[in-house]
Parts: C-alpha cells; structure tokens; sequence
C-alpha cells in the first residue's frame, strides 16, 4: 500500500475521533498506531480544527495531508469504535478499500431514535433536579421544559446556527417555560427548575475534556475547548437571566 | 449541605440514572451505558462519603473522580475499550454544571462578589475532576507499560 492512502486511512479516522469529542492525546495516538501498523514513517500535528500530517516512503519521497475540522457532536460510540478499529489494524492490515469501507461504515453509525434520546433528556432533567435538592412536582416540570428544549436544540442545530446563538435562544424559551410553570404552580422554586431543566446544556464535559488537554501539553486546543465552554455557559446563562430579569420583579 | 436529604438508596438510584441517561445522549450502547451508569454511583457516593466525613466539597470532588477513574479503568481492561468512554459519563454528577451555571446567574444578578466566589469553586472542581482522572490514567498506563517490559 503506498503512502497516501495510509495517510488518508488515518486522516479519516482522526476526522472521525475529533468529530465525535475525543481528547486530542487520543488523535495523536490513534494516527501514529495507524502508521505504525503500516510501518511508514510519520509525523502528525493535531488541533481541534484540522490535522496536519506528513508520512515518508522508503523512496524518500514525503506528502503532507491538511484537513480543517469544524463542527463537533458528542458521540462515544463512534470513538470507541475507531479505537478498536486502529487496534485492529495492528494486528491485521487491511487493504485501503476495506480499511476506508470500515471507516465509512463508523461514520454513518445511526443515533439512537428520537423518543430515546427526548426521553433520556427529560429524565437527566428530572434527576439532576431532585439532586439539587428540588422537589418531585419541580422535577416533573424541569422534565418536561428539557424535552422542550432539547427538541428546540435539535431543530436549531439542523438549521446550522452556530452554537452561541442556539443555547442563548433555546435558555430564553427555557426561562420563559419556567416563568409559565410558577405562575401555574406557585409554590415550585424557579432556580431549581431552571437549574435541572438547563442541565443538559452545561458543557461540563468540555470543560473537564479542556483540562485533561492542557495537562496533557495539548494548550492550543484545551484554551479553545475552555472558550467553547465559557461561552456555552454564558450564552446558557445569560439567556435565562434575561428572561428573569425582566419578568419576574412584575410577578 | 445540599445532598444530604437523599437516602443511600436514593442518591444511589438518582446517580445511576443521571450517568446512564447522558451516556444515551452521547450515543453509548444500551450495555456499556449500564456500566457507565454504575460508575456515575461509584463516583456520587464516594462524592458523598467524603464530603460527609470532611465537609470539603473540593476535596471530595477529587476523591469522586479517583473513584470513577478506578472503576473505569478497571473495567476498560475487561470490557476492552477505552476508559473515557466509561469515566465521561461517570463524572457528570461530580461535574460543577450547576457552578458554572450559577456563576453566570450571579453575575447577571448584579451579585459580583458571589459569582467571583463560584467560579473560583467551579474551576477548582473541575480541575480537580481532571486531575483525579489524570493521576490514576497515568499510573495505570505506568503499570500496562512494566508488565509489558
């Protein structure tokens, strides 16, 4: 197999890893098993918006592959998956047609249906509010605002906003929703249900994966994560202040 | 303070589901998000057990994730897969969400000084969520790599 296609093996499956949330340590590492496992002498640069790699031949002759990466949605199954597909390879080589055929197949793995994932939504909502110590009426409301937004997520994400905007406007009909609900019933703590209904937008898993980049020597993309997060937060936040700020001292 | 009005069985069915219905989110199958769910309770009481025995939420936190770390990479070796895939979901209840939330809360409530308070909190948790993992990743890595040797 020459080098390019060894090179374009691995520049998929580092697309796939970046795409789907992994650390970069990870990349890094599943891109040099590929070479390796193909005995081609390689260097790889990697940042959460693009790959750069360079393999030489035996002939010494060298190419250099970019790929800019933008847009990311988190997806453990697809990163567990390339994780045994570059352990695979280890031991068995296989061609560029079938190497690139099983890639492919990665990509396009289906997400779990659409009731599931509303669903697993609203009872994250639902949990997370009683952990907060709220009450069992405060968390049925929260679970029903976060399938709300939730869907209102999704429908924003397919239009192709980008992600500061989404989050403000999904937490400004979020907030609104909480105000509905404490009018209806108003015994219900508004912080609380905002807090549960909110929590399947926290990026507490970018901020967690921020870190472990930064301690792990990769600066550039941890600052560019904990950024992402900072602004998810904000966006988050400040669409449900808004909303609060401005009806509740008429309640 | 906050969690302690929960029962053992409670906080442990409480923290089971809000680690296995994230992982559902993150797209995980049905039996490892089993596992990952399980992690998220080894992590929460831990969390717990700490902060009852220290009163240090900080602390606590860290010794959460170490216990998730453990657990995960445990099982990583028998399941054969990576270990974030189980500790990601795992640490979601330890993850200072509501901090970061809070922060912002404060702030866009003119309350600066509380908002300065919580975000301090809030990175301090989260660091020390990435360290706990960090430690116990790396000395488990050490050991693959001796027996190998």
């Amino acid at each position: 197999m020459n080098i390019k296609e060894v090179a374009n093996i691995a520049i998929k499956a580092g697309e796939i890893l970046i795409k789907s949330g992994a650390e970069i340590y990870r990349v890094q590492e599943t891109i040099s098993n590929i070479f390796s496992s193909y005995n081609v002498k390689s260097e790889s640069f990697v940042v959460l918006t693009g790959i750069i790699i360079s393999a030489e031949s035996e002939d010494n002759q060298t190419i250099t592959l970019v790929k800019y990466i933008s847009g990311s949605n988190i997806d453990l199954k697809k990163i567990e998956m390339v994780n045994s597909f570059s352990r695979t390879l280890k031991n068995n080589p296989l061609n560029y047609e079938e190497a690139m055929k099983k890639l492919e197949i990665i990509e396009s793995i289906p997400i779990y249906p659409i009731y599931v994932r509303l669903l697993a939504a609203g009872i994250t909502a639902f949990v997370y509010t009683i952990l907060f110590n709220g009450k069992i009426y405060e968390a049925i409301i929260a679970f029903f605002i976060s399938i709300v937004i939730y869907t209102v997520k999704g429908c924003f994400e397919n239009m192709g906003l980008f992600l500061f905007f989404n989050y403000f406007v999904s937490c400004i009909i979020a907030g609104i929703l909480c105000i509905v609900s404490t009018i209806i019933l108003p015994y219900a703590d508004i912080y609380k249900i905002a807090i549960g209904s909110v929590m399947i937008l926290v990026p507490g898993l970018t901020i967690t994966n921020g870190i472990k980049d930064a301690l792990y020597g990769d600066t550039v993309s941890s600052l560019y994560r904990l950024t992402e997060a900072a602004f998810a937060a904000i966006a988050a936040a400040s669409g449900i202040g808004i909303v609060f700020t401005a009806v509740l001292r008429y309640l | 303070m906050k969690y302690l009005a929960l029962s053992f069985t409670g906080s442990l069915i409480l923290s089971f589901m809000g680690s296995l219905c994230p992982a559902l989110l993150y797209n995980l199958d049905m039996k490892k998000a089993f596992w990952a769910g399980l992690s998220g309770s080894v992590g929460w009481l831990t969390y717990i057990f700490f902060k009852n025995y220290t009163d240090q939420v900080i602390f606590a936190t860290f010794m959460g994730a170490i216990a998730v770390s453990i657990y995960s990479e445990t099982l990583a070796r028998l399941l054969k897969t990576p270990a974030t895939i189980l500790s990601v979901s795992g640490i979601l209840p330890l993850v200072p969400g509501s901090g970061a939330y809070n922060t912002v809360q404060y702030m866009v409530q003119n309350r600066y000084q509380l908002g300065l308070t919580e975000g301090i909190k809030t990175m301090a948790s989260a660091g020390s969520i990435a360290l706990g993992i960090m430690i116990i990743s790396a000395l488990f890595r050490i050991s693959t790599r001796k027996l190998k040797l």
